[in-house]
């Protein structure tokens, strides 16, 4: 098509527009993401370093700590996100139900750790499961055993994924809850006529319906579990003995608590970004429209 | 088989509001009884206490001769028909249909048989593997009716089945419904705001207004004998004219329309000089000849080719709805004669009671 003169002034003027917003996207997002690539190839401490070809991806493999923090953060990705998952699903098909009291209590009390200080709430844990804590008294109240929850690697994991399930149940659970929202409700009562029997109305009508969504937050949580830092960074610090190192917390040690490693923190960067994308679409796989 | 359904004095509250206020009706076996009223009538809650998907708050309901009250809404032999059609989106249309019969126990072979069975009575042969969002507004009804077919109730309740289809759809689909009815030879309780829809499909008729029945009776006995000015107005399209007038020596003086006098109808009783009433007068009652007449002036005229609705009044009066047949030529602003037979129009008290 022939550009005409206003044609080419009102492109001009459509890139002015857009320009500012994409000049710092390219230099806070474009930039940093192709220079930390180039960066994963590079090794050496500190400003010093060189090119070292495939060194890093080597060093991945025989690094334990690396090894060790991938297993954790495995671990909790695929104990923590189906429980959350189940737990949010749940939660929303009970205050879906309309005939309950105090429905709007009960999501603002489930939704309300969603936005509390991250900080905050890791203190309080933290607290709660300190050998003085409200835990530890609970479990001595029913007789239980005195539990050193921060001190031992199983109990200190438990903590990590009592927390981050506490922090996010509420969050995934707003999106089930506008979801069921939206689902004319004669469908049910058309399944209630049906005789359909409640357990498989949940399994039959409800999680079909809402596997677009359910796919959606599967895939967030699970991006949010790989980069898990805070709570981690907050509670246990990693420990006890690297118990609950996650990648991210590996990628801040090597590269502001050791001798900067900046190379080689970048790879462990994209082994994130590797593993986001391969189980995303594992993900995308599963949840395939089978027709 | 079908059953018969009987109300006795049924009623509904939410909290202190009562929204059926003592309804009483027999269905009998087969018959094709519609609830017709204005919107926020009760006519979806008397449905959906028979369905069992509301608590009943008085009164008994029986389903062939068993109290249904507190039985459940799937044990009632009842099957329903949505509005909003309630298809499961992620099921294709053999699924949508089978799926309740999974939970009756039904073997799979025996599933398909009345699935399939139920697609050919409805036509939905060559469409058994789309889902709800690939069919037409009218395709996923016909499911839905399949979805209650395949069940074999004794009674079926439609509420407002027509409401999302566009006029031409429902016109077919209404006469679906007929054939449907004859076919099954089944009990269906439908419930529609629109009279249209009423007149055309119902053995009886339920007129309801603010959770009661204002009258009970067939299509036809609620147009030529209608017990109050509700039902008289409501029955019929376009409405009925109510003209207010004034009982003067064995006629009728019309208060509104110039002081004019039309003869009396037929009545039982002789209305005392001075006592007020309103006139009904059907708009396709107007004709050419009548021992009554008015003298009205043009306002609207609507021509639908087979049939021209004048819309015309007199002086300040109230607009009065003309059916002049096919007459054409009539212009806004033309003085014209409308006539009519007294016996032909209906009288009624200050408070909406029939006189007859
Ligand atoms: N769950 C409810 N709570 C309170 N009032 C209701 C409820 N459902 C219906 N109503 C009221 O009951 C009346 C009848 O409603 P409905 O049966 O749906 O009317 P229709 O189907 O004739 O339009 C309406 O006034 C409506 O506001
Ligand atoms: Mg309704």
């Amino acid at each position: 098509m022939a550009q005409t003169r206003l044609g080419r002034n009102e492109n001009a003027a459509g890139w002015a527009f857009v320009m500012p917003a994409l000049a710092l996207i390219g230099l806070f997002m474009i930039y940093p993401i192709l220079w930390s690539l180039w960066m994963s190839f590079q090794t050496g401490r500190g400003m010093n370093t060189t090119f070292g070809g495939f060194g890093n991806i080597q060093r991945l493999f025989a690094d334990p700590i690396f090894l060790t923090a991938l297993g954790n953060t495995l671990i909790f990705l695929a104990i923590q996100v189906p429980i959350m998952i189940m737990l949010a699903l749940v939660f929303a098909v009970m205050l879906n139900n309309p005939r309950l009291k105090g429905r709007g209590l009960f999501r603002t009390a489930i939704f309300l750790p969603a936005v509390t200080s991250l900080v905050a709430y890791s203190i309080l844990f933290k607290s709660i499961f300190s050998n003085e804590g409200l835990a530890t008294q609970v479990v001595a109240f029913f007789g239980g055993p005195q539990i050193a929850w921060l001190a031992e690697p199983f109990w200190a994991k438990v903590v990590i994924i009592l927390a981050i399930t506490w922090r996010w149940t509420g969050y995934n659970m707003i999106f089930y809850l506008a979801a069921l929202q939206n689902i004319d409700r004669s469908i049910y009562e058309a399944a209630r006529i049906d005789g359909v029997p409640a357990r498989a109305q949940f399994f039959r009508i409800t999680i079909p319906m809402l596997k677009p969504v359910i796919l959606f937050t599967t895939i967030i949580s699970t991006i949010g579990t790989l980069q898990l830092f805070d709570e981690v960074q907050n509670i246990t610090q990693g420990g006890p003995s690297n118990a609950t190192l996650t990648l991210s917390q590996y990628i801040y040690n090597l590269t502001f608590r050791f001798m900067p490693s900046f190379g080689y923190a970048a790879t462990v960067s994209y082994v994130i970004v590797v593993l986001v994308a391969v189980l995303s679409t594992v993900q995308f796989w599963v949840a395939r429209d089978r027709r | 088989m079908s059953a018969g359904v009987r109300l006795e004095g049924l009623r509904k509250s939410y909290g202190a509001v009562e929204v059926i206020r003592g309804v009483d009706l027999d269905i009998q076996p087969e018959e094709f009884v519609v609830f017709v009223g204005p919107s926020g009538c009760g006519k979806s809650t008397l449905l959906r206490m028979i369905a069992g998907l509301e608590e009943i708050t008085g009164g008994d309901l029986f389903i062939g001769d068993r109290r249904m009250n507190d039985v459940d809404a799937s044990r009632r032999g009842i099957a329903m028909v949505f509005q909003t059609y309630a298809l499961y989106p992620h099921m294709n249309v053999r699924d949508n249909m089978g799926f309740s019969l999974k939970y009756a126990g039904m073997k799979r072979d025996e599933i398909r048989r009345q699935v399939d069975e139920a697609a050919r009575i409805l036509g939905l042969e060559k469409l058994m593997d789309r889902r709800p969002k690939d069919l037409s507004g009218g395709q996923r009804q016909r499911v839905a009716i399949g979805r209650a077919i395949v069940r074999h109730p004794e009674v079926f309740l439609f509420d407002e089945p027509l409401s999302n289809l566009d006029a031409e759809l429902r016109v077919q689909m209404r006469i679906e419904i007929a054939r449907l009815h004859s076919e099954l030879r089944s009990t269906i309780v439908y419930v529609t705001h629109d009279q249209v829809e009423a007149m055309t499909l119902a053995d009886k008729i339920v007129v309801l207004r603010d959770g009661r029945i204002e009258q009970t009776g067939t299509p036809l006995d609620l147009y030529d004998d209608p017990d109050n000015i509700f039902v008289a107005g409501f029955i019929g399209s376009p409405k009925m004219n109510f003209l207010p007038v004034e009982a003067q020596g064995g006629a009728l003086t019309l208060t509104e329309h110039g002081g004019q006098t039309v003869p009396m109808p037929p009545v039982g009783r002789r209305l005392e000089d001075g006592e007020t009433a309103t006139l009904g007068i059907r708009p396709e009652h107007f004709r050419k000849e009548g021992e009554a007449n008015l003298e009205v002036t043009v306002e609207i005229v609507e021509n639908l080719g087979g049939e021209t609705y004048v819309y015309a009044r007199q002086g300040a009066s109230d607009i009065l709805t003309i059916a002049t047949g096919g007459v054409r030529g009539v212009r806004q602003g033309d003085r014209m004669t409308a006539r009519f037979s007294p016996s032909d129009a209906l009288l009624f008290t200050p408070d909406g009671m029939r006189i007859r």
